[in-house]
């Protein structure tokens, strides 16, 4: 019974999102948009808790629940298996994307009703469209009948996880917030805003969007350094560059709609990054869903969701790019500024930024163009293409971001920062050799170049302040700009993780018995024994290591585990976290008896990786709702 | 020359001059680091080079798994059930490595017709089949 009022509660907000997509443009009248978005929301709510329940209450007649749930499952995964696999990711996205619209017609202080109606009118086609997509061709309310199964086929062993059950909503959440800035920039060029008007509404929800895509992306690193077990934190996976790709246009899109919104400029470029930052976001499910990439992150391959989805794709960019070119009411205007200005800076950030995301979607899709122009030859472009890649473009960015908080609009009057930025970069500089000095006892020059960038950052972040002479004012300004200031603060921090792990890290392959002990890393590792476990829907060898040093010690347990009913295998790494430094040990084959290989791996300020995203996520989190706050 | 025209030439100069330097990054990295995808057919009787690294994969043959008792060697054998490859890698397998699974390899290929494997690439859904390996699988059938 309940599936069936699931899959009834989507199809009436179906009926509705077409209802509410097409009639502020065919009926030319105010709508009363706050009741229908209400009403399309709780109708997807309602349908995302009809799937919930079954779940719960482990239907198996519904065969999305078959395929990735089962009776042994521990509660809670059965509750987030939800969103476990493609049917019900979908949904909880569509809940997203009625969440913001929701959001931004009851915060939204807009004076002008008919642009209201048309940010309305855009997202509910939108919405209308995966609700289509959903109910056609991924419905999570199908039915097995009559042959039941008596239990379900399980939830993938990798992602039952806590880290895992957050990572999707987080990232969804983000990808469908760029929903908004797209409808905004439609809505602007039909109905003539002024620019000042339609970037002020534009920023919190791009802001936001970007708070929560990062901390998505932030959340699924971290999981995948733990539970993929290998310690990376980063693949270059076609997936993680589907989200990657839209958070550096969204983060493009912050700064120069703040351009447009102050300055009068950048108006059609942000018009359109609107669109391509949408555009991105609907290419990574389209790249994702559709299985024609090789990828870590398996939906199933179907071709026609691939098909349906591309149809989506085209309909909304062509749709969103005939409207720049035809019914585009927006003036542009000019004003003035020179080569030392922040708008200058904001051009070099958005150049810089949008050339990255172009070159690595270019280098995630070229397995695709060379497919087909070779007649079927297949590639894969390894992480080297796009780390030899990233490098240069980081580094650029990184200059421009130092400098950037100190430029004035129009024309920078005085450069005598400069000295100080300098002075001050590389007193940070000296000390972070110091500490890592100090911490490792050795100093890897390949990893200066991006300390001084994180130095240069620091500086330029926020010892922006030693320019004023008084505490209060600069307490005062932190007040301010704190949101700026953690966003930009937390990239610094983002980059020295970066850099300090990929030259501070060591690993080694080894096979130990138990009993046995080597040296690695200054540190007496022992395995102490291999014991048998169980958990509610597992069985796993647990590996107690020791881990010994002159100032004391700590152990640390790596597990196998073997789930049933699948049989899948994963591996539970040990993690000895620390600010400084992660020691990171997992466990690999069994080779004789209880000997198994082992790998082991010190992990140097990984930590400040995630520790950056964190600061970005709540730095442009603040900005946006303070922006909210300012409007209303 | 008026201020307007002189800023777009700014910002255009900061265009070409960012495309330029992108476009020869990506062509000078695409040129380092493609890897073609073999068939243990394409690779019988290839005069592939042993530098060139490669990826190739297909089925793990049942009952084909060596490992050493002593070593992190292992050796073991994918078809594309036309042909046969014999891999050799030194290391710790990924978790979803098993026989009769798809499995996608990179490495060298080594004069005496084997592969020696740097990497064993893991999926994490059992069910899940590299599309190179399932497009194999395909041709098989």
């Amino acid at each position: 019974m309940i599936p069936e009022v699931g899959h009834i509660l989507l199809i009436t907000s179906l009926v509705l999102s077409l209802f509410g997509g097409l009639g502020p443009f065919i009926l030319k009248k105010e709508l009363p948009t706050k009741k229908i978005a209400l009403v399309m929301f709780l109708l997807v709510l309602g349908a995302f808790i009809a799937l919930i329940y079954s779940f719960l209450i482990d239907d198996f007649s519904v065969a999305y629940v078959a395929q990735n749930s089962n009776i042994n499952l521990p509660t809670y995964y059965k509750f987030a298996a939800t969103w476990g696999a493609h049917e019900g990711s979908l949904l909880l996205w569509i809940l997203s994307m009625n969440i913001w619209l929701v959001g931004f017609i009851i915060f939204d202080k807009n004076k002008n009703k008919y642009f209201s109606d048309i940010v309305f009118g855009v997202s509910s086609l939108v919405i209308f469209s995966f609700l289509l997509f959903t109910i056609f061709t991924s419905n999570p309310f199908d039915r097995i009948l009559p042959i039941t199964p008596l239990n379900g086929a399980d939830l993938n062993p990798s992602l039952q996880d806590i880290a895992f059950t957050v990572h999707p909503p987080f990232l969804y959440f983000g990808y469908s917030g760029l929903l908004l800035p797209f409808a905004i920039s439609i809505s602007a060029m039909l109905s003539g805003q002024s620019n000042q008007e339609w970037a002020s509404s534009s920023r919190p929800w791009t802001l936001m969007a970007c708070s929560f895509l990062t901390v998505g992306i932030g959340l699924g690193s971290w999981w995948a350094y733990y539970e993929l077990g290998w310690g990376g934190w980063w693949f270059w996976d076609p997936v993680e560059n589907a989200a990657f790709v839209p958070w550096l246009l969204s983060v493009a899109l912050i700064h120069s709609l703040l351009v447009t919104e102050k300055r009068n400029l950048f108006i059609n470029w942000s018009l359109l990054l609107s669109i391509f930052a949408f555009a991105a976001s609907l290419l990574g499910t389209f790249l994702v869903r559709s299985g024609i990439l090789t990828s870590v992150h398996a939906f199933a391959l179907d071709p026609e969701r691939g098909l349906f989805l591309l149809g989506i794709f085209s309909f909304f960019v062509l749709g969103g790019l005939g409207v720049y070119a035809f019914k585009n009411t927006i003036k542009s205007q000019n004003s003035f500024y020179s080569l030392n200005s922040k708008e200058f800076g904001v051009l070099l950030n958005n150049v810089l930024l949008v050339i990255l995301a172009a070159s690595i979607l270019f280098g995630t899709i070229y397995p695709l163009i060379y497919e087909a122009y070779t007649n079927g030859k297949q590639i894969s472009v390894g992480a080297p293409y796009f780390e030899f890649i990233i490098f240069p473009f980081a580094i650029l960015l990184g200059l421009v971001q130092g400098v950037a908080l100190y430029l004035s609009w129009g024309t920078t009057k005085s450069f005598n920062f400069i000295t100080k930025l300098t002075l001050e970069s590389f007193s940070v500089f000296f000390l972070t050799l110091l500490l890592l000095f100090i911490l490792f006892e050795n100093l890897i020059a390949t990893s200066f170049f991006i300390i001084f960038i994180f130095s240069w950052l620091i500086a330029g972040s926020i010892l922006v302040n030693l320019r004023f002479n008084s505490l209060s004012t600069y307490v005062e300004f932190i007040n301010r700009r704190i949101g700026v200031l953690l966003s930009h603060l937390g990239v610094a921090i983002l980059v020295l993780g970066v850099g300090v792990v990929s030259s501070y890290s060591y690993e080694r392959e080894l096979i130990l018995g138990p009993g046995e002990g080597i040296k690695f890393q200054e540190k007496e590792v022992e395995l102490l024994g291999i014991s048998n476990s169980m958990g509610s829907n597992y069985i796993s060898k647990k590996a107690n290591i020791r881990v010994s040093t002159n100032k004391g010690g700590f152990d640390l347990i790596s597990e196998k585990r073997t789930y049933i009913p699948s049989g899948q295998v994963t591996t539970e790494a040990g993690i000895e976290a620390g600010i400084f430094r992660d020691f990171y040990v997992s466990i690999g084959d069994n080779l004789e008896g209880d000997s198994w290989s082992f790998k082991l791996q010190t992990k140097a300020f990984i930590r400040w990786i995630w520790l950056g995203a964190l600061l970005i996520t709540l730095g442009s989190f603040i900005s946006s709702i303070k922006l909210l706050r300012k409007q209303a | 020359m008026n201020p307007i025209r002189k800023q777009r030439i700014y910002a255009l100069v900061a265009i070409v001059v960012a495309s330029i330097v992108a476009i020869y990054l990506v062509i000078s990295a695409l040129s380092k680091n493609l890897n073609l995808f073999y068939s243990p057919t394409e690779l019988v009787n290839s005069e592939l080079s042993s530098e060139t690294l490669i990826r190739a994969g297909g089925m793990v043959r049942e009952g084909s798994i060596k490992r050493s008792k002593n070593s992190l060697n292992v050796e073991f054998i994918v078809t594309d059930f036309n042909s046969d490859l014999i891999i050799n890698y030194s290391g710790i397998l990924p978790d979803l490595f098993t026989e009769n699974a798809g499995v996608v390899v990179q490495g060298y290929l080594i004069e005496d017709g084997t592969f020696k494997a740097i990497e064993v690439l893991a999926k994490h859904d059992e069910n899940y089949m590299p599309p190179e390996v399932a497009k194999l699988m395909e041709k098989a059938e």
